[in-house]
C-alpha cells in the first residue's frame, strides 16, 4: 500500500501510513483527508475524471487496483437484483449461460460500456423476475441467520471452555495454597517431628497432583462425536433398511487377442531364460533380471496374435 | 522401449543405458500393442481402404489449390495418386537407406519407426504439399527420439553427406519447423510397434517350447530381411507387428524346407480353432502378396515425375526458409486455427440478443 500515493496530495500517503485510500464509483482513489477537503459541501467532482460524486459514496480501499473496489461494488449491486441459484436452473448449460450474462454486464458497468444499454437491460430483468427476486431475497437471508446462529453456537462454545480452564487452574492454585497453610499450621501445632511432617505433605501434594492430571484427562465430553447430545434418549425404533446393490469387484480383463502369455514367475521354471542373454552384474544391480526382458518379449510376440472374431 | 540387439540378446551390448527401462515389462498393460493407439488408429481392414485415404489426401490438395485462385493452376500440372506412390516408393527407400547409412548405427526398431512415420504422414498428405525430402529426414529425427536412441541434432545433420556445413544447419532448421506439424498430423500417435521385438520372443518361444525346428537362430538373417522388405509394404497399417513377425519365420522356414506347421496347432493351441488358424493363413497370405507386390521405382519414373513434384513445389509451395524463419506462427496448420475457432465460440456466447 505505501507505494500508492494519493493522486492529489502525493507526499501525505508516504508520511503518514495509517492514511486511508477511499475510493469512489468512478474507480479513482482519494486519501482520507483530501476527500474531507474536497467534499466539505458534501458533493464534487472526481479531481481524475471530473464526474459528478457524493462524500457517501466513498468507501475504504481494500483492495491495491481501486478499479477492483469499483467492480467489487459494483458486483454486489448487480448480484442483489441477479440472485437466482444454481438449482433454480434445470441444465448446467443454462446456469452457465445465466453467469456468463451477468458477468457480461458486471464487466459492461465496470469498463464503462454501453453504460445506459445494461442499465435498461439491468432493469428489464428485475421487472421480469420480480417475484424469484424477492425469494430468493428472503431465502439468502434465512441461510445467512442460519449460519450466524452456528457461529453464535461456536463462540459460545469457545468462551465456556476458556472460563472452565480458568476456573480449574483457580481451584488448584486454591488447593496448593491450602496444603502449604496446612503444613504450616501442623509444623506449628504438632508434636510429630519435622522430618515426617514433610514426608506426610510430599505425598499429599503428589496425590494432588495425581488427582489433578486425572481430572485433565478426563475430557468433559457433553456430545458424541455424531452430535449427538449425550443423555439425550435415543429411539429404539428399528431404521430403515436401505437395501441398494452392492458393489461388486470385477477385476479388469484385457483382451491381448492372442495366446496366453506365461506369468514372469514361471519363465525360469518352463525354460525360456535358457535362451535370453543372462544378466550382468551390472544389470542386476539396477533391478533387471533377464525375466523381465524375456517376458516382454514374449508379450509382444503374443500379443495381437490372433485375429479377431467374428 | 528398449532397444533389441544380435543373436541371443535381448538388450543392447551396453546394458548401461539401455537395461533400466526393461523395468516397464512389469506394468503390461500400457505399452502393449493390443491397447495401443496403433491398434485402435492406425490399423486398417484392407489395402482399398488406405488407396482411398491417399487418393482424398492428393483431391484434398488439389481442391485447395484451385480453390486459392493462384495463377496458374491446372490439372495437368499436379500429380496423380499413383504418380505420387511411385515417388512415395522412391523416397522411402532413400529413407531406409539414409537410416542404414547413419552413424552411429541406427538400431531397427528406430529405423522401423521412422518409415511407419513417413507412411503415416503421406496417407494424409499429399507429397505435393509437403516435400518427401524434408519430411524423411524430421521423420528419421523424431524416431530417435521417441525411441530414445539419443543423437544430438547436430550429430544427426552430420550425417547429411551431402550437405555444407551451412546446408546442415539450414537442414536442421528447416526440420525443427515441421517437427511439430510431423507430430501433429501423426495425431499425436508417436508409439510405434514393430515386428522386431514380437520376432525375438517368437525365436524364444520357438526355443522353449518347439524342439522339432532344430535351430531357429539359423533363420534369424532371412526374417531379419523378410522384416526389412515388409516396412517397405503397407503391412504395418493393415496387421499387428506379431502376425508379420509370424509371417517371417514361417516363410524363413518354409524356404529353407523346414516345417513348422504344427507349431500354430499345438504350441498356440490353435488345434481346435479352425477358424481362427484359417484366418491366421489368410492373412499370412495377405502379407506375403503385398511384399510380392512390392518393386522398386523404375528410375525414368522417378526422374519424370521428381520434374513435375519440383515444379509444383517451385510454384506453388509456402515455402521460404526466410519467411519461416521464426517458425509457427505463420504455418497455418500448427497454431492458428484452433486459436481461430476458440474466438468464433465466444463471440457468439456473448451474443445478447438471447436475453
Amino acid at each position: 500500500m505505501d507505494d500508492q500515493g494519493c493522486p492529489r496530495c502525493k507526499t501525505t500517503k508516504y508520511r503518514n501510513p495509517s492514511l486511508k485510500l477511499m475510493v469512489n464509483v468512478c474507480g479513482h482513489t482519494l486519501c482520507e483527508s483530501c476527500v474531507d477537503m474536497l467534499f466539505v459541501r458534501g458533493s464534487g467532482n472526481c479531481v481524475q475524471c471530473d464526474t459528478p460524486l457524493r462524500k457517501s459514496n466513498f468507501r475504504v480501499q481494500l483492495f491495491e487496483d481501486p478499479a477492483i473496489d469499483k467492480e467489487v461494488e459494483i458486483r454486489k449491486k448487480v448480484l442483489k437484483i441477479y440472485n437466482k441459484r444454481d438449482f433454480d436452473f434445470s441444465s448446467l448449460r443454462e446456469y452457465n449461460d445465466y453467469l456468463e450474462r451477468v458477468e457480461e454486464i458486471v464487466y459492461n458497468l465496470t469498463n464503462n460500456l454501453e453504460v445506459e444499454g445494461t442499465k435498461q437491460i439491468m432493469e428489464a430483468y428485475q421487472r421480469e423476475n420480480r417475484d424469484t427476486i424477492q425469494k430468493n431475497k428472503a431465502k439468502l437471508t434465512r441461510e445467512q441467520e442460519e449460519l450466524e446462529e452456528l457461529l453464535l453456537l461456536e463462540q459460545q462454545g469457545n468462551e465456556q471452555r476458556r472460563l472452565e480452564t480458568l476456573q480449574e487452574e483457580q481451584r488448584q492454585l486454591q488447593a496448593k495454597r491450602k496444603s502449604k497453610q496446612a503444613l504450616l499450621d501442623e509444623l506449628e501445632r504438632s508434636h510429630v517431628p519435622a522430618t515426617i511432617l514433610l514426608a506426610q505433605h510430599k505425598d499429599r501434594a503428589a496425590q494432588l497432583e495425581t488427582q489433578i492430571e486425572k481430572q485433565k484427562q478426563v475430557v468433559k465430553t457433553t456430545i458424541f462425536s455424531t452430535g449427538i447430545p449425550m443423555g439425550q434418549t435415543v429411539s429404539l425404533l428399528s431404521v430403515a433398511r436401505l437395501e441398494e446393490d452392492l458393489y461388486l469387484y470385477q477385476p479388469i480383463h484385457i483382451h491381448t487377442y492372442g495366446p496366453p502369455v506365461p506369468e514372469l514367475e514361471q519363465l525360469g521354471r518352463l525354460g525360456y531364460l535358457n535362451h535370453v542373454r543372462t544378466a550382468q552384474p551390472q544389470d542386476m544391480a539396477g533391478g533387471y533380471n533377464s525375466g523381465l526382458a524375456c517376458h516382454r518379449a514374449i508379450q509382444d510376440a503374443f500379443s495381437g496374435l490372433f485375429p479377431p472374431l467374428g | 522401449m528398449p532397444v533389441l540387439g544380435g543373436a541371443t540378446d535381448i538388450t543392447t551390448a551396453t546394458p548401461g543405458h539401455h537395461g533400466n527401462h526393461c523395468i516397464k515389462a512389469k506394468s503390461q498393460s500400457f505399452t502393449m500393442f493390443h491397447i495401443s493407439s496403433q491398434k485402435k488408429f492406425w490399423t486398417f481392414d484392407n489395402e482399398e481402404s488406405l488407396e482411398q485415404l491417399r487418393y482424398e489426401a492428393n483431391q484434398k490438395y488439389r481442391n485447395k489449390m484451385f480453390a486459392s485462385g493462384k495463377p496458374g493452376v491446372s490439372d495437368a500440372l499436379f500429380l496423380e495418386a499413383h504418380e505420387e506412390n511411385v515417388l512415395f516408393r522412391h523416397y522411402e527407400k532413400r529413407l531406409l537407406d539414409f537410416c542404414n547409412a547413419f552413424k552411429p548405427v541406427m538400431p531397427k526398431s528406430v529405423v522401423g519407426t521412422a518409415i511407419m512415420y513417413f507412411r503415416r504422414f503421406y496417407l494424409n498428405n499429399s507429397l505435393m504439399e509437403y516435400h518427401p525430402r524434408t519430411i524423411m529426414r524430421i521423420c528419421a529425427y523424431l524416431s530417435c527420439k521417441v525411441d530414445e536412441f539419443n543423437v544430438s541434432s547436430t550429430q544427426f545433420v552430420g550425417n547429411l553427406v551431402q550437405e555444407s556445413a551451412a546446408g546442415q544447419e539450414r537442414a536442421l532448421e528447416q526440420i525443427l519447423e515441421y517437427e511439430l506439424l510431423l507430430i501433429q498430423q501423426l495425431n499425436f500417435h508417436l508409439v510405434v510397434h514393430t515386428p522386431y521385438r514380437p520376432m525375438e520372443g517368437l525365436l524364444i518361444d520357438l526355443k522353449t517350447r518347439y524342439p522339432l525346428l532344430e535351430n531357429p537362430e539359423s533363420l534369424r538373417k532371412s526374417v531379419d530381411d523378410f522384416l526389412t522388405r515388409a516396412t517397405l509394404t503397407d503391412s504395418g497399417l493393415l496387421f499387428p507387428p506379431s502376425q508379420i513377425a509370424l509371417t517371417a519365420i514361417l516363410n524363413s522356414a518354409s524356404r529353407a524346407g523346414l516345417s513348422m506347421e504344427s507349431y500354430l496347432t499345438e504350441c498356440m493351441g490353435l488345434k481346435e480353432d479352425k477358424e481362427t488358424l484359417l484366418k491366421m493363413y489368410d492373412a499370412m497370405r495377405r502379407i506375403k502378396s503385398l511384399m510380392k507386390k512390392y518393386e522398386l521405382p523404375k528410375p525414368d519414373e522417378v526422374n519424370a515425375y521428381k520434374v513435375k513434384l519440383e515444379r509444383v513445389h517451385a510454384d506453388f509451395g509456402t515455402n521460404s526458409n526466410a519467411k519461416r524463419k521464426r517458425g509457427y506462427e505463420d504455418d497455418d496448420h500448427v497454431a492458428k486455427e484452433p486459436r481461430m475457432t476458440e474466438e468464433e465460440w465466444t463471440d457468439e456466447d456473448l451474443d445478447l440478443d438471447e436475453l
